[in-house]
């Protein structure tokens, strides 16, 4: 074998470079849009802000062909909305414009309006990180990030929440296989079961805590506490423009919010 | 003629994700039988013993504990009769104390006062931890954690008892502790299975081995007939090998001897002869 | 050069008797050293103090010396003892960092944290994989991978660091017996082919007898016997001590005291 022949890169299967309308975008470039989108949903009074941020989630959406994907997001919000929604109709303050009355009910159009005005909110909110998630992966950001100076606790805290759900809920599953059976009843009375609670709870904890110990061990064998800053592994490309919409996004975001704060947009919608 | 204490007919068993676990497996297990099932990790030993206890449920096939089909009963009244002691006694140990840990299962059975006690204080001096009865569980090494972990079910007295790798990271001492809790199940009558890599101690406390591969058993017999030369070929199949004793005595034309009681037996009957084959 | 423990004396933090009593011992590379004893003997602890986990990341209180050629691990920082002495613990799992979505991934965490430049990070990472043989694994989730596979992995992972000593505590321990040997032949390759310096700790002593040269024996925190592997491994004193002796051994004895001859005593005492 050559010596030319040796890698030199890493290979193609590590980080891969996402490709096509919207996931081709930087990472930190699509965490920028996805943040501005948020704060400008919830900061910018009356229906313009949160449509506005729809119509933009929209437009990327349509571009980078999730469509159904964003199903289960939105499916989410429903507990959320629904109560806003009654909340907001049946009880919103000092309301006199009233849609009919149901007995003692007296659901208000002033209500309804500001109900509305809250789900779609909501919905944006929900929708920019579901689009983030969606055209993302976690270790392509964590990556970018790393690139850019973030510290090395906060990235692996990111990178190593997304692999531990799955560890943890494997573990329970043991434990509660363990439990059961040795007669913990887990499919009887209700108030049998609220007493498996310590059975389950505490091999779970010290479990978990007693990995910790060992995995701050396996951590520091590698090093982990090494000053300076990680190598990178795949540079996600990047450019002015996208440089500069960054900078736009967050501009325009901070301006509205100090404009909406201060009363100043009171004439949108 | 009683009826096995478990009877598995045709299981077929497939996980969520689609693995097919077992595909088709069929077992009697009789009362009083001392049975280890050995195999590669995968290939359905301790799925196959989770359907004993209603942990998992059959995709397909028939599941009989003490005579009656499993249905939809409860785990907590399967395990009236068939208590699991699992790998890893860190994925059970709650308590505070000793007493209270070995106190638990035999509690949720509906047991009380003096003779809840009694039992746990027979389990706990079987496992050599009568000392402990008041310490911490996690004050006490690897080994007598694991320990506490089998007298826990043991306290509860079912008719059979599953130990899934009770010897994996123990010491000698443990170990001799491990074979001799078996040994005074046996005497008790109790049914025994255990799951082991190790087998040495398959072929010294079992009666019958069971072998098993990619969710079927591929073969069914006393250690002298699994380990025998004729099925070496089997074994191989699976990646396990048979222990020293059964090789030592197959190179020395001393025919099958899986322990090392009778490797030495053999050794001692052909006596003077001596080595009938070159080494 | 070698990795040396001299009269070192260990105390766990907030316990009041040592863990380890005046230990003595030396890990020369290219050598394997393998380390036996019940359980709470202190093996556990040995490995700690060797690889200066102990007290260095954990704390304690340590007396006498412990030195990773000519470095004190006293006062040295992890990544420092990290470069020099690797360790392997017998969970698979817990070692694997939770943050690699890729076998790749997970073998170059160490070097990625040493800051080295890419090709080197990519050198390192291709030639742990290919040390260990499983390259073919390098596109594969870290957390969905057989209990030897990830053994195997974690190995790969400490040797990207390129450490001159490796501790090893009871890596096979959880294993199948196909994990076991897959581990078990490639710490014998890697010890003779890596010329690094092993320890390595097993209650399984027919796999110390055929990989070790030099052997130890611990009893409550106390070295009881030393020398070559094959006179420790045949000391009658190992049940004593709560080892189970190799199975050969353990044969020959049950032979010899039940009264069989020679010479079919010496040919039931040969390892087929």
């Amino acid at each position: 074998m050559q010596p030319s022949d040796a890698r030199r890169t890493p290979p193609d299967f590590v980080q891969p470079i996402p490709t096509g309308p919207y996931r081709g975008l930087n990472p930190t470039t699509k965490l920028v849009i996805a943040v501005a989108e948020a704060l400008v949903a919830f900061t910018v009074r009356g229906w313009t802000g949160p449509l506005a941020v729809l119509l933009v989630l929209a437009t990327t959406a349509v571009a980078a062909r999730l469509g159904r994907r964003l199903v289960p997001f939105v499916i989410a919000t429903v507990p959320l909305t629904a109560s806003i929604l009654l909340v907001n109709t049946f009880l919103f303050p000092g309301a006199t414009d009233v849609i009919l009355r149901i007995g003692p009910f007296t659901p208000t159009w002033s209500g309804l309006e500001a109900a509305l005005q809250a789900t779609l909110r909501v919905m944006a909110f929900a929708m920019s990180v579901a689009v983030l998630v969606l055209t993302t992966r976690p270790d392509e950001l964590v990556a970018d990030l790393e690139r850019r100076g973030a510290p090395r606790g906060v990235t692996f805290v990111i990178g190593a929440t997304v692999r531990t759900i799955p560890r943890v809920v494997q573990r329970a599953g043991e434990i509660t296989d363990a439990q059961r059976a040795r007669g913990l009843d887990t499919q009887g009375r209700l108030w049998r079961r609220v007493r498996g609670v310590l059975p389950l709870a505490a091999p779970l904890i010290f479990g978990s805590l007693n990995e910790v110990e060992e995995l701050t061990m396996a951590l520091e064998a590698r090093a982990f506490s090494a000053a300076g800053r990680r190598t990178t592994l795949r540079v996600f490309p990047d450019g002015t423009g996208q440089r500069q919409l960054r900078w736009a996004a967050a501009l325009l975001t901070a301006a509205l919010i100090v404009l909406s704060i201060a009363g100043r947009l009171a004439f949108l919608p | 003629m009683t009826d096995p204490l478990v009877e598995v007919r045709d299981l077929v068993f497939v996980y969520p994700g689609g693995v097919r676990a077992l595909d088709g497996v069929d077992l009697q297990v009789q009362p009083g039988e001392k049975l280890a099932i050995i195999g590669q990790n995968g290939s359905g030993k301790s799925t196959l013993v989770r359907h004993f206890v209603g942990l998992l449920r059959a995709t397909s096939g028939e599941v009989r504990v003490g005579g009656q089909p499993v249905g939809r009963r409860h785990v907590a009244e399967l395990a009236r009769t068939v208590g699991i002691a699992f790998q890893n006694p860190d994925r059970q140990i709650f308590a505070a104390r000793v007493r209270d840990e070995v106190e638990f299962g035999p509690r949720n059975l509906g047991l009380r006062g003096a003779e809840l006690q009694g039992r746990a204080a027979a389990a706990l001096s079987a496992a050599g931890l009568e000392q402990r009865l008041d310490a911490n569980p996690y004050d006490l090494g690897y080994s007598q954690r694991k320990l506490l972990g089998l007298a826990s079910v043991l306290a509860m007295g079912t008719p059979l008892m599953v130990l899934d790798e009770p010897t994996t990271g123990q010491d000698a001492r443990g170990v001799k502790r491990v074979e001799g809790l078996i040994d005074e199940l046996a005497a008790r009558g109790t049914t025994v299975v255990v799951i082991s890599h190790d087998m040495r101690f398959v072929a010294e406390t079992a009666a019958r081995v069971v072998v098993m591969r990619a969710g079927r058993i591929v073969d069914d017999g006393p250690p002298e007939s699994v380990f025998a030369e004729a099925h070496w070929p089997l074994l191989a199949s699976t990646y396990l090998e048979p222990p020293l004793a059964a090789r030592a005595g197959a190179r020395l034309g001393l025919g099958s001897t899986p322990t090392d009681a009778a490797l030495v037996a053999r050794a001692l009957e052909a006596g003077p002869r001596g080595v009938s084959r070159p080494g | 050069m070698s990795l040396i423990l001299r009269d070192a004396t260990y105390r766990y933090a907030g316990v009041g008797h040592p863990a380890l009593t005046d230990i003595s011992l030396e890990i020369v590379p290219g050598s394997v050293l393998a380390v036996v004893g019940a359980n709470e003997a202190g093996k556990s602890t040995l490995c700690l103090l060797a690889a200066g986990l102990a007290p260095t990341t954990i704390g304690g209180e340590l007396r006498g010396t412990v030195e990773i050629d000519g470095l004190a691990t006293i006062g040295a920082r992890p990544p420092e003892l990290a470069q020099r002495c690797g360790i392997l613990f017998q969970n698979a799992e817990t070692q694997l960092s939770g943050t690699a979505a890729t076998v790749w991934e997970e073998v170059a965490f160490g070097p990625r944290n040493l800051s080295l430049p890419l090709d080197e990070v990519v050198e390192r990472t291709e030639a742990a994989l290919s040390a260990l043989g499983v390259e073919e694994l390098a596109p594969r989730d870290p957390g969905r991978l057989s209990g030897g596979q990830a053994q195997l992995v974690a190995l790969a992972a400490v040797l990207a660091m390129r450490p001159a000593y490796l501790v090893l505590d009871e890596p096979t321990s959880q294993l199948d017996p196909q994990g076991t040997q897959l581990v078990g032949s490639a710490l014998q390759r890697l010890a003779q082919e890596s010329g690094a310096g092993l320890l390595v700790v097993e209650h399984k002593t027919d796999l110390l007898a055929s990989i070790a040269e030099e052997c130890v024996v611990l009893a409550d925190g106390k070295i009881v016997a030393r020398g070559s592997a094959g006179d420790v491994l045949a000391d009658p004193r190992l049940d004593e001590w709560g080892v189970e002796p190799p199975s050969t051994a353990r044969i020959e004895r049950a032979a010899r005291s039940a009264g069989v001859q020679e010479p079919m005593l010496s040919a039931l005492a040969t390892r087929p």
